[in-house]
């Protein structure tokens, strides 16, 4: 104890010089918290913005459903694996999908119906508020349709039109049915805009005499579950069944946030060079402005490891110092980038990269590693930048320092 | 994507068939042919002035069976009109193609819909018809080249058969197509169809020869897709009447939802 009351008076033997240090490493702390947190946050918003949509994290299919969407390759027993899912508390919602003819007046184009369960898209996803014009369906079947934007445009469809639908059903006959258009999609992506028709699940199995056929099962904890986590829960849940991360079912969203990863970690490590470079240039130039003092010490008898052992601690509470005021201004700028965000509409609308749609407002993402990261490598740059000139000091002959300082 | 055109394939392939296959010139007996001949019969065989007859399609796919019972109009090689007679559900469903244009009436929600160009023209996958049997203007001997591959007996059969190669800037889907006639009265007897890389796509076999007025033609024709070698289409021709005067009205949008 008597230690750090030493190093506690030390520091403020000389007040400016520990209050420049002292603000330089805390606002240096707080810069790389707050730009950590901005860099997590997009590439968190990019993955959530695409997850959350429709594709969920992890989805549940037939072997080899998706090579070529067949109407027969259903699961068997799709109400067993959606019961389990809630008594594990995992959000899912089931879906099935066919091919088919829709016609809007003299227009028609190819379709691939969904068939939804309204309710679990309004609670489990972001589907239902992805409107660009009107409502999704109602959680009643009620012969109403939503379709993806651009189909909607190549058919001339709007709220309330009048859609007919031709099918071939699963027992070879022809469906065929009218629906009215309740909703038209936001942008979502290329095909999901050219080929989207959603249904109620109830009104799909109607048209396809499917007899409530489902082929898919999304799961969407929205980052509650781990990803391997869920995947893991999945396969016990439904055995037989092909599990998909949203990692393999979105290839060129997991390429880019690894080449964000990546990114993240080049520029983070420019970042902590500079920071580290500012704060060592101030611990050593008050290490060096005390190189007489040491030199004193040493001629009164203090040990070489004592002269070292004291500017540690000195660095290291004069560190802890200054990460409680970093973490303290960082966290409160993070918080508020987390909340309210950087708005760069001006810069730009609604876009998307790779069929993913993003908000023109940069949110960040408050992390343990966004906090933590930066503030262990400034106390750590603290506790070396200090260290150099103590042993500079504490192995010179202390007439030699005195005299030369 | 399969299913994805199967409906307007089942409809479009019945149109298609009309049109390929009513009228049928009577062939004379005796007499060689030149290949340019043989295919010219094989052509003009299913073609005519004016046709009315009804048929039986039965399809078999992996995942289920159906059999149609439908009645056809066709006029040259524009204009038909095809209706559904059975089963129930689908009683009174009909396709008009004109030219290039089709229309389905779909008696269930009372529509008409006009079939995307885009699904005209892609190939039918899934069904074992492809557009070609469809939209079938050409002829054999115009955008092919051809020549006698084969001649005198085989299974029985004194044959010829013919094997022809798509001319260089002919609009055609096939690689090559193999024609092979009965020797004595030149009825056709198969066709199978290879495609660009010459594999075997598909085989379609004529088969019961039978008489309609003063015609004979083979009344069934099956159409077997290489890849799925357990499904296949199958048309039975049960009346035909042929060059008979059909009202111009016959062909018409009005006449599609009756």
């Amino acid at each position: 104890m008597i230690i750090l009351r030493i190093a506690w008076r030390s520091l403020w033997r000389n007040p400016r010089r520990t209050l420049i240090t002292v603000a330089a490493i805390s606002l240096n702390a707080a810069i790389l918290i707050v730009s950590y947190s901005l860099m997590e946050g997009f590439k968190e918003h990019a993955v959530s913005n695409a997850t959350n949509l429709v594709v969920g994290e992890v989805q549940i299919h037939v072997p080899k459903y998706l090579v070529d969407r067949s109407l027969y390759k259903s699961m068997k027993d799709p109400k067993a694996i959606l019961s389990t899912l809630d008594r594990h508390d995992v959000p899912a919602a089931s879906r099935s999908y066919g091919y088919g003819l829709v016609a809007c007046e003299n227009k028609s184009a190819g379709a691939l119906f969904w068939g939804v369960d309204p309710t679990a898209e309004r609670n489990v996803f972001d589907l239902a508020k992805h409107m660009g014009e009107g409502t999704f369906i109602p959680n009643t079947p009620a012969k109403g349709i939503v379709l993806g934007k651009k189909l909607a445009r190549s058919l001339n469809a709007r709220i309330g039109s009048e859609i007919v639908v031709v099918v071939q059903a699963a027992d070879g006959s022809l469906g065929n049915e009218l629906y009215s258009v309740t909703g038209i999609l936001k942008a979502a992506g290329e095909s999901m805009d050219r080929t989207a028709a959603i249904l109620h699940q109830a009104d799909f199995s109607e048209l396809f005499v499917s007899g409530g056929r489902v082929h898919e099962i999304a799961l969407n904890s929205k980052g509650k579950l781990a990803l391997d986590e869920l995947a893991t829960l999945a396969s016990q849940v439904a055995p037989q069944a092909e599990v998909k991360t949203w990692r393999q079912l979105m290839p060129s969203l997991s390429d880019m946030v690894n080449m964000f990863d990546a990114g993240i970690w080049i520029f983070g490590i420019i970042f902590f060079l500079a920071a580290a470079l500012g704060v060592m240039n101030t611990m050593l130039m008050a290490t060096f402005e005390r190189m007489r003092e040491f030199g004193v010490l040493k001629a009164l008898g203090a040990t070489p490891w004592r002269i070292l052992r004291d500017v540690a601690v000195e660095a290291l509470v004069l560190g802890f110092v200054s990460a409680i005021i970093g973490t303290m201004l960082g966290l409160g700028v993070s918080y508020y980038l987390m909340k309210t965000g950087l708005d760069l509409s001006m810069f730009a609308g609604d876009y998307s990269i790779g069929g993913v749609a993003f908000d023109p407002v940069w949110r960040a993402t408050i992390r343990l590693k966004t906090v933590v990261t930066p503030v262990v490598v400034m106390w750590m740059v603290c506790l070396i930048a200090s260290i150099y000139p103590a042993t500079l000091a504490a192995r010179l002959n202390p007439v030699k320092t005195m005299v030369r300082v | 994507m399969d299913l994805r055109k199967t409906i307007i394939a089942t409809l479009c392939v019945i149109a298609g068939l009309v049109l390929v296959f009513p009228s049928a010139q009577p062939v004379r007996c005796g007499g060689k042919l030149s290949p340019k001949e043989i295919l010219d019969r094989v052509d003009d065989l299913f073609r005519g002035i004016s046709s009315h007859g009804r048929m039986t399609m039965k399809i078999t796919t992996a995942h289920w069976k159906r059999s149609l019972t439908l009645e056809f109009w066709s006029e040259g090689k524009e204009k038909s009109l095809i209706r559904i007679l059975a089963p129930k559900k689908e009683k009174g469903t009909a396709t008009l193609r004109v030219g290039n244009d089709m229309w389905n009436y779909l008696p269930k929600v009372k529509r008409i819909i006009k079939l995307p160009s885009s699904m005209m023209s892609a190939s039918w996958m899934g069904s074992h018809f492809t557009n070609d049997d469809l939209v079938k203007e050409s002829r054999m001997a115009e955008d092919y080249t051809f020549e006698v591959t084969f001649e005198g007996e085989r299974e029985g059969h004194k044959i010829v058969e013919v094997t022809c190669h798509p001319k260089p800037d002919a609009a055609v889907v096939w690689g090559k197509v193999v024609v092979t006639v009965r020797r004595v009265d030149y009825l056709p007897l198969n066709c199978i169809y290879y495609d660009e890389d010459l594999y075997r796509a598909r085989t379609m076999i004529f088969s019961k020869i039978g008489r309609f007025g003063e015609r004979r033609l083979p009344t069934v024709m099956t159409v077997v897709p290489e890849d799925k070698p357990n499904e296949k289409t199958e048309v039975v021709y049960e009346e035909m009447t042929f060059d008979l005067d059909l009202p111009p009205q016959t062909f018409s949008l009005r006449s599609l939802q009756r």
